[in-house]
């Protein structure tokens, strides 16, 4: 009894230890420094109290990221989801088994493909005089168009190439979801004349509750990571159009300033609201 | 007689073996790999082919080049070298140099440079920018100014000279813009960054007299500043779509390409310009020093040695005897036969009756005339990157039109820049 006991501690003991070196160490040195002044430029540093994360409050490139973060947030785990949802659907409502398995093979081309080279294909598409998004625009009208320029379409543009490479991945997933379903319920509501998409809203998608729940949960924590789409497509430009928290922080921690401080209060700050954040959430859904 | 014969060849014999030992240290030294970090250039991929002869040279060691674009590579270079110091050599630029010199990343070079390789041989401009603080901290991979290059079949098909003032330029560039038969009037750097977008708005800001510091006192936050501002947002009306947002590839590759009439750019477009391989243009292309009174932007790239990575006297040797190989005279013939313009730095070389006869006459001209409207337009300072990037943001920001008032702009970075100061102190 007392061996059963003590197995849970012998499976734990090393994960825990590990993933206490791994996340804990760097966590723990972060939140040190960021009471500090310290940059890359200076190794030695004094104690600052919260200088730090009270001068993010009067930085404007602070204040826009955070609402960057938020909007990119939204938009790429709404129209994933979305995207994926409908696509799911129309593969299952009118494509045929065989025809369906090539399709999803084909939507999981986007997903494998690594971020950076997405990131650059894509860039290059959409550029204004030799790309292939851009040309049937430029052959219409003659003008050139320049999304990746305009503060107006850059972070849509960006969000779109994420979307395209978790949307179409989701989407079989969804497909997948479906297929699992069992028959009955669906015959039963055309028996009684429901129609197609009072079946999904009302049936099916009850049903796959959960599942989209845990789809939302990935795409959004993956959502929080795009800082490599978005730095090879966009560098956070035009101006600080696309400019995420992520982005400012290693921008002020390796590219412009070498604050390391600085830039470890805005990461610390960001971990600080997204735990609060999915507590939050993953409370209110379970 | 025999006993001073036996002294002497006793001290010959020691002088023999010491010089031995000294060299089969070094050898031993030198028997590792020598990790660079870099961005990508034709003259380093050149010098892969020659690992063999740095082998022999180094008594065994080799090296590896990791090749990061021009951002990515400021900062690797600036994250590696405060941190673990894993590179042995480290590729800065003349934005960097007095960063990297004051937080002590890279040795000063001439006490581990062989003199036998010849230091001084490098163009005066190029050497002037390695040097900070009264030490030379890199040797020259690349460099340069500024050159106006131009269509020639375009300038003559409109009946325009090519212009030597600015007001000529504004005004050639205006009336060579034809986007709806695809030639735009010029091509500018849009990108935010020190390197990029501010780069070619300083050659304006010190034509027209400004002047970044007075002591440590910000003195830029004036009217040269907006009217070098407010010019470069005119010409970006004639700028190639692409270049609003890019750097210095959209702009070559909006010129090589045929899409662009003239545009002023460091003197490496040239090269590029002319050879058929990467260029479109080649043949129709004129190049001369820029209009009056923009000042040429005086830049060099190079190797330098790390401090972290070389932690004894005898690695830092072997660090210093690769950059001297890497940019010796020997490897500069070498581009220079390879056609490769860009990457050549040093005097004997531009003189050489080769360059002449690959490049003609004209373009030796056109170099020896820009060399004396070349000038250092950044500050020369650690904190440089930091403000100069900071502009690049505000400035992007007016180009692209998220931002219209550029006094607001400038009493912004003027904010900032006075915050660094106060940082530094």
């Amino acid at each position: 009894m007392k061996q059963k006991n003590s197995l849970p501690a012998v499976f734990l003991t090393p994960a825990i230890g590990i993933l206490a070196v791994l996340a804990l160490v760097p966590t723990a040195y972060a939140i040190y420094i960021s009471f500090q002044n310290r940059e890359l430029s200076r190794p030695d540093g004094s104690f600052v109290g919260f200088a730090n994360y009270a001068d993010l409050f009067s930085d404007r490139r602070f204040i826009n990221a955070i609402g960057v973060s938020l909007t990119w947030e939204a938009v790429t785990v709404g129209m994933t989801l979305l995207i994926a949802v409908g696509l799911g659907i129309l593969l299952f409502e009118c494509v045929s088994p065989r025809m369906r398995n090539l399709l999803a093979l084909l939507f999981l081309v986007p997903v494998i493909l690594p971020r950076v080279s997405a990131a650059f294909v894509w860039k290059f598409a959409f550029h204004p005089l030799y790309g292939i998004a851009t040309y049937p625009y430029k052959a219409i009208t003659g003008e050139p168009l320049d999304l990746l320029s305009n503060p107006a379409t850059a972070l849509a543009t960006v969000a779109l190439v994420d979307v395209w490479q978790w949307g179409l991945f989701f989407a079989v997933i969804v497909l997948k979801l479906l297929e699992t379903l069992p028959p009955q319920p669906f015959e039963a509501a055309r028996l009684d004349h429901a129609r197609t998409f009072e079946i999904y809203a009302f049936i099916a998608l009850p049903m796959l509750k959960a599942p989209l729940i845990s789809l939302a949960f990935v795409k959004m924590i993956e959502s929080l990571r795009a800082f490599d789409l978005i730095y090879v497509m966009t560098r956070g430009g035009p101006g600080i159009a696309t400019e995420t928290l992520d982005m400012y922080a290693f921008s002020q921690g390796f590219i412009e300033s070498g604050r390391i401080s600085y830039a470890s209060s805005m990461a610390v700050l960001m971990m600080i609201a997204t735990t609060i954040a999915f507590t939050f959430i993953w409370k209110r859904v379970q | 007689m025999t006993k001073a014969k036996t002294l002497v060849s006793s001290i010959a014999f020691a002088c023999l073996l010491s010089t031995g030992l000294t060299t089969l240290a070094v050898a031993a030294e030198c028997s590792g790999t020598i990790k660079v970090l870099a961005q990508p250039r034709d003259g380093l991929t050149l010098l892969e082919d020659y690992k063999s002869e740095f082998e022999k040279l180094s008594g065994g060691a080799s090296f590896e080049i990791d090749y990061l674009n021009e951002n990515d590579r400021r900062a690797k270079t600036k994250a590696d070298a405060s941190t673990i110091g894993k590179y042995n050599v480290y590729y800065i630029d003349e934005a960097n140099v007095a960063l990297f010199a004051s937080a002590g990343w890279v040795a000063p070079l001439m006490d581990y440079y062989p003199a036998e390789y010849d230091y001084a041989d490098f163009d005066p401009g190029r050497q002037k920018v390695a040097t900070y603080d009264g030490k030379v901290w890199f040797a020259p991979i690349t460099g340069g100014g500024d050159l106006m290059v131009y269509r020639k079949d375009l300038l003559e098909a409109a009946g325009i000279a090519p212009p030597k003032t600015l007001d000529e330029y504004i005004a050639a560039v205006k009336k060579l813009n034809q986007p709806d038969q695809g030639i735009y009037g010029t091509a500018l750097r849009g990108q935010r960054g020190s390197g990029a977008n501010v780069w070619r708005w300083m050659p304006l800001f010190k034509g027209f007299g400004g002047n970044w510091f007075d002591g440590k006192t910000p003195v830029f936050d004036g009217e040269q500043a907006v009217k070098a501002t407010e010019t470069y947002l005119e010409l970006f009306k004639y700028s190639a779509p692409g270049s609003q947002t890019g750097g210095w590839d959209e702009a070559v590759g909006a010129f090589t390409s045929g899409q662009v009439a003239m545009l002023i750019e460091s003197t490496p477009l040239v090269g590029m310009a002319i050879d058929p391989k990467s260029s479109k243009v080649a043949g129709k292309v004129g190049y001369l020093p820029p209009p009056a009174p923009l000042t040429g932007g005086g830049y060099g790239h190079g190797l330098a040695i790390g401090t972290k990575a070389n932690k004894d006297e005898a690695s830092k040797a072997c660090a210093g005897l690769f950059i001297a190989w890497a940019t010796s005279k020997e490897n500069e013939t070498r581009r220079l036969e390879a056609n490769q313009f860009s990457e050549l730095n040093r005097t004997s070389i531009m003189t050489a009756p080769k360059f002449a006869e690959l490049y003609g006459p004209d373009l030796g001209q056109a170099l020896a005339d820009t060399g004396k409207v070349t000038a250092v337009n950044f500050w020369q300072s650690p904190q440089w990157p930091d403000l100069g990037d900071r502009w690049g943001i505000i400035l992007e920001e007016l180009i692209t039109g998220t931002r219209t008032d550029i006094k607001e702009g400038l009493d912004e970075l003027d904010g900032f820049a006075k915050d660094l100061v106060a940082r530094s102190q």
